[in-house]
C-alpha cells in the first residue's frame, strides 16, 4: 500500500462562465499561489507537479502544461500531465498519490486548469455549441463522432438503459428535487459559477430538454477556472499541519476503472456504470470500508448530470441499484439526512472546468470535513463516453 | 478553380469561418482583447482495417461485421481484427442483415453541437442488427416529422437506410422504425433515403377563431408587448440574443404578429411583417407567452407539437428564446419581483 499520503493545502479560483480578464496561465498561477499559501509553504518545498488538463483544443495548444512549469515556479522539477476525459482531475490526483505513496516524492502539487469557453461558434454566435463540438472530438472518431456524438447523448444512453431496466427509478420529480437541493447548497460556495442561481423543483422541471431525458437545469455548466491540492507523505504532512494549524486529511483509499466503450454481448454492462462500481470497490477495500453509508459522511461527486449522480451513488453502494430515488425519498442526501452530497453545489452549480473539476471536489470535500468535523469523505470522478472512466478517492479525518 | 470544383462540399463549411479580427470586452472598467481564431488541421486520414466496412456501405449498400473464428461472436461494427475474448483469435468478415432491434431506449438530441445544429432533433442509439451480437451506433429519425421521446424505445425494430449520396463514412447510414416502412421496403436490402415517404413540414391550419378567442389573442398580445419591453430592458436577456438577427412570423388561430430579434433587441409587432426568416405557429398565442415567461420551455412546446416551426434549424432561435426567458426569470428573482 505504500506510504501514508495526506492533503495539506488546497485552493480554487472562482469558476466562471468566461474569464475574459485571465488566460489559463494566470488562472493556474492563482490556484497554485493560494494552495501554497494554504499550506504555508513555497514551491521550494514541493517536489513535483501533476497537471490535470483535459482538452488541448480548449487551451489551443497541444502541450498546454509546458508554459505552466515556469508560470508556477516549478522549473527543473518533474511535471506530468494527465488527460482522462472528465475524470482528468481525479486521475491526476491518483497519479500524484501513487508518486508520494511509492516514496518517489515527499510532496506533490496537483494542478487542474481549463479554459473551455474561448471556443466560439460564429454561426449561432454563442460558445456552447462549439464547446460541445470540441468535447465531441473526444468521441469515437470512426463510428460515432460523425453522427452527432456528444457527452450529453452518450451519458443519456447509459441513463436510459438504466431506466429501461428500472422504470420506476430516476423519476423526473426526484431529479428536479436533487437539482434544486444542489442549488441551495451552492449558496455557501463563494467560488461557484452559479452561487446565486437557486432553483425550485418546478423551475427545474420547466427548463428545456437539451438531450432527452436531460433538462437544462439537470446538467453541469461549462466553466473556466483552476484548482490545486498539495499531497504530502506522513512526516511532511504532519510538519505542515503543525505549522498551519490545519488538520491533515488523509487519503486512505484510491480506486480507478475504465470500461469498454462498445455495447452488446460480452461488451459494456449496459445499464450499469461498472467503472464507478469497480473504482469505489477498490477504494473501499484499500480504506477498509465495508458499509460506505456508515463510514462516509460527505461525498463530492462528479455530477455531470443529476440522473448519473443518482446511478453513481447506487453503483458506489450508498443506495440499492434500481432504488436510487431513495436518496431523496428516504432523505439520505436531504437536509438532516446521514449524507452530505455535493455541499459545493457540484459541477451542476459550482461549474465544470473539466481538468480542475475533480480537484475542486477534493478541495470542497476537505473543507467540509474540517469545518463539520466529518470523519469520512469520498471524492468521485467520471469521464469519457458512456461514463467509461471512474475514480474514487476516500478521505479520512483523524 | 473551376465551377465544378467550387460546388464540391468542403470539409469545413464556409459559414463557420470568422473574419480575422478582434474586439474589446470591458470588465470592471478595463478593456480586454478578444481575438477571432481557429485551430485547424487537415487530414488525409487512413481508414486502415475499417476500409472494407466503409467501402461496402458506400458501394454495395451492405453492412459488414467480424466473426470470431473460435467463439463465433459477431461484432458490428467490426472494431477488432482479433477476438479479445479468445486470446486474440482471428476474426473473419461476414455480412449482417439491415434490420435489428434497439439495445436500449435512445436519447434524442435537441441541443446539438455546432456541426449538427441543422440536423437536430435526432436520436442516436445502439442497434443490434440481425446476425450480429454487438451494437452499432446509428442516427435515428422518424419519417413522420419531429422525433419525440418514446417513439423509438428498447426493443423497437429499426431499418438501416442508406443516404443517396454516400462518401464512405458512418454518416452514410441512419435508421428509422421498421413499422414506418411499406412491407416492400421493410424487406428490401439497401433502401436509400429518397425511397422513403418523408412527411414534409406543413403549416398547421387552425380554422376560424371565435369572438372569445379573438379577444383572448388581443389580451395575450398586449401581455406579450409588455413582456417584450421587459425583456428588452434586461441585460441578461439581451445577452442571450446578442449577435442574433431573426424576423419571426407568429401565426395563431386568432391573429398574427411578429418577433423581431436584432442583436440584443427584442420587439414584437402586430400583424404581418416583411422578410420573414421562419414561421412559428401555435393555436393559442398564450403558449408562446408562457414560454417567454418561463412557464414551460418553448423547446418542449415544439417537441410536444404545441408549437410548429417551419425550419428545424431554427431550434437555434428557439433555444435563444428559452435562454432569454430564463435570464429574465433569474433577473426578476434577484430583484425580488
Amino acid at each position: 500500500m505504500g506510504r501514508r499520503v495526506g492533503i495539506v493545502g488546497a485552493a480554487v479560483t472562482p469558476f466562471k462562465s468566461k474569464w475574459y480578464e485571465k488566460t489559463y496561465y494566470e488562472l493556474a498561477q492563482m490556484a497554485v499561489r493560494d494552495a501554497l499559501k494554504d499550506a504555508a509553504i513555497t514551491t521550494k518545498e514541493v517536489d513535483a507537479v501533476v497537471y490535470g488538463i483535459y482538452n488541448d483544443i480548449f487551451e489551443r495548444t497541444c502541450i498546454p502544461e509546458h508554459p505552466l512549469q515556469g508560470v508556477i515556479g516549478m522549473q527543473n522539477k518533474p511535471g506530468l500531465r494527465v488527460t482522462n476525459g472528465g475524470a482528468t482531475g481525479a486521475y491526476a490526483m491518483s497519479a500524484a498519490h501513487a508518486y508520494v505513496a511509492a516514496g518517489r516524492y515527499d510532496s506533490v502539487m496537483v494542478l487542474g486548469v481549463e479554459k473551455a469557453t474561448d471556443c466560439f461558434d460564429f454561426t449561432s454566435m454563442s460558445s456552447t455549441p462549439e464547446v460541445i463540438k470540441v468535447i465531441g472530438w473526444s468521441g469515437d472518431s470512426f463510428f460515432e463522432q460523425k453522427i452527432g456524438w456528444t457527452a450529453s447523448d452518450s451519458y443519456s444512453e447509459v441513463i436510459l438503459a438504466y431506466m429501461d431496466q428500472h422504470p420506476g427509478d430516476l423519476k423526473p420529480e426526484i431529479t428536479a428535487k436533487i437539482s434544486s437541493q444542489l442549488s441551495l447548497q451552492v449558496k455557501g460556495n463563494t467560488f461557484a459559477q452559479r452561487q446565486f442561481d437557486q432553483c425550485t423543483p418546478e423551475e427545474v422541471m420547466n427548463s428545456r430538454y437539451i438531450v432527452y431525458p436531460l433538462k437544462e437545469l439537470e446538467i453541469c455548466v461549462y466553466s473556466e477556472g483552476a484548482a490545486a491540492v498539495i499531497f504530502a507523505e506522513e512526516n511532511t504532512a504532519k510538519a505542515i499541519s503543525k505549522n498551519t494549524g490545519q488538520p491533515v486529511i488523509w487519503i486512505t483509499g484510491m480506486g480507478e476503472a475504465n470500461e469498454t466503450s462498445f455495447a452488446g454481448k460480452n461488451q459494456n454492462n449496459w445499464g450499469r456504470i461498472m467503472s464507478h462500481h469497480a473504482a469505489a470497490k477498490m477504494a473501499y477495500k484499500m480504506a477498509g470500508i465495508e458499509n460506505p453509508l456508515k463510514s462516509i459522511q460527505v461525498v463530492e461527486l462528479h455530477d455531470a448530470f443529476v440522473h448519473q449522480l443518482e446511478i453513481s451513488m447506487a453503483e458506489m453502494g450508498f443506495v440499492p441499484i434500481g432504488k436510487a430515488d431513495s436518496l431523496v425519498e428516504d432523505g439520505i442526501m436531504m437536509p438532516g439526512g446521514p449524507l452530505s452530497v455535493n455541499p459545493s453545489g457540484g459541477l451542476i452549480y459550482c461549474g465544470h472546468a473539466v481538468g480542475a473539476s475533480n480537484i475542486m471536489s477534493a478541495w470542497a470535500c476537505r473543507n467540509e470535513m474540517i469545518k463539520k468535523n466529518y470523519r469520512g469523505g469520498l471524492v468521485h470522478g467520471t469521464g469519457s463516453t458512456i461514463c467509461q472512466y471512474g475514480v474514487a478517492m476516500v478521505l479520512e479525518h483523524e | 478553380m473551376g465551377k465544378k470544383e467550387q460546388k464540391k462540399e468542403k470539409v469545413i463549411p464556409f459559414g463557420f469561418i470568422p473574419n480575422r479580427e478582434g474586439r474589446f470586452q470591458k470588465i470592471g472598467g478595463k478593456e480586454y482583447l478578444v481575438m477571432n481564431d481557429a485551430m485547424f488541421t487537415f487530414y488525409e486520414r487512413s481508414i486502415g482495417e475499417f476500409s472494407p466496412f466503409f467501402v461496402a456501405m458506400r458501394d454495395e449498400k451492405t453492412i459488414l461485421a467480424c466473426k470470431c473464428t473460435k467463439c463465433g461472436i459477431v461484432r458490428c461494427p467490426p472494431f477488432v481484427t482479433h477476438c479479445t475474448d479468445c486470446n486474440f483469435a482471428p476474426t473473419e468478415s461476414v455480412e449482417v442483415e439491415q434490420t435489428g432491434v434497439m439495445l436500449s431506449t435512445p436519447p434524442v438530441t435537441y441541443f446539438a453541437n455546432s456541426l449538427f445544429l441543422d440536423k437536430a432533433p435526432f436520436g442516436r442509439g445502439r442497434v443490434v442488427l440481425k446476425g450480429a451480437d454487438t451494437a452499432l451506433s446509428v442516427m435515428l429519425y422518424t419519417t413522420t416529422g419531429i422525433l419525440t421521446p418514446g417513439l423509438i424505445r428498447k426493443g423497437t425494430e429499426v431499418k438501416i437506410i442508406f443516404k443517396d449520396h454516400r462518401i464512405g463514412e458512418i454518416s452514410d447510414i441512419f435508421a428509422v422504425p421498421l413499422s414506418e416502412l411499406s412491407p416492400k421496403l421493410a424487406s428490401k436490402k439497401g433502401v436509400v433515403e429518397s425511397e422513403l415517404n418523408w412527411a414534409s413540414p406543413v403549416e398547421p391550419k387552425y380554422g376560424k377563431a371565435s369572438k372569445e378567442e379573438a379577444a383572448a389573442f388581443k389580451k395575450s398580445y398586449k401581455e406579450l408587448e409588455s413582456l417584450a419591453k421587459e425583456l428588452n430592458k434586461s441585460k441578461r436577456a439581451r445577452k442571450a440574443i446578442e449577435g442574433w438577427k431573426r424576423n419571426v412570423a407568429v401565426k395563431t388561430k386568432s391573429g398574427q404578429c411578429a418577433m423581431i430579434i436584432n442583436n440584443g433587441d427584442f420587439k414584437v409587432k402586430e400583424g404581418k411583417t416583411p422578410k420573414v426568416d421562419f414561421v412559428l405557429a401555435c393555436e393559442d398565442l398564450k403558449v408562446l407567452l408562457d414560454g417567454l415567461n418561463y412557464k414551460g420551455a418553448i423547446t418542449d412546446s415544439v417537441v410536444t407539437k404545441k408549437l410548429w416551426i417551419s425550419k428545424n434549424i431554427e431550434f437555434n432561435t428557439i433555444f435563444k428564446l428559452d435562454r432569454m426567458a430564463r435570464s429574465l426569470a433569474r433577473e426578476r428573482k434577484e430583484r425580488g419581483a
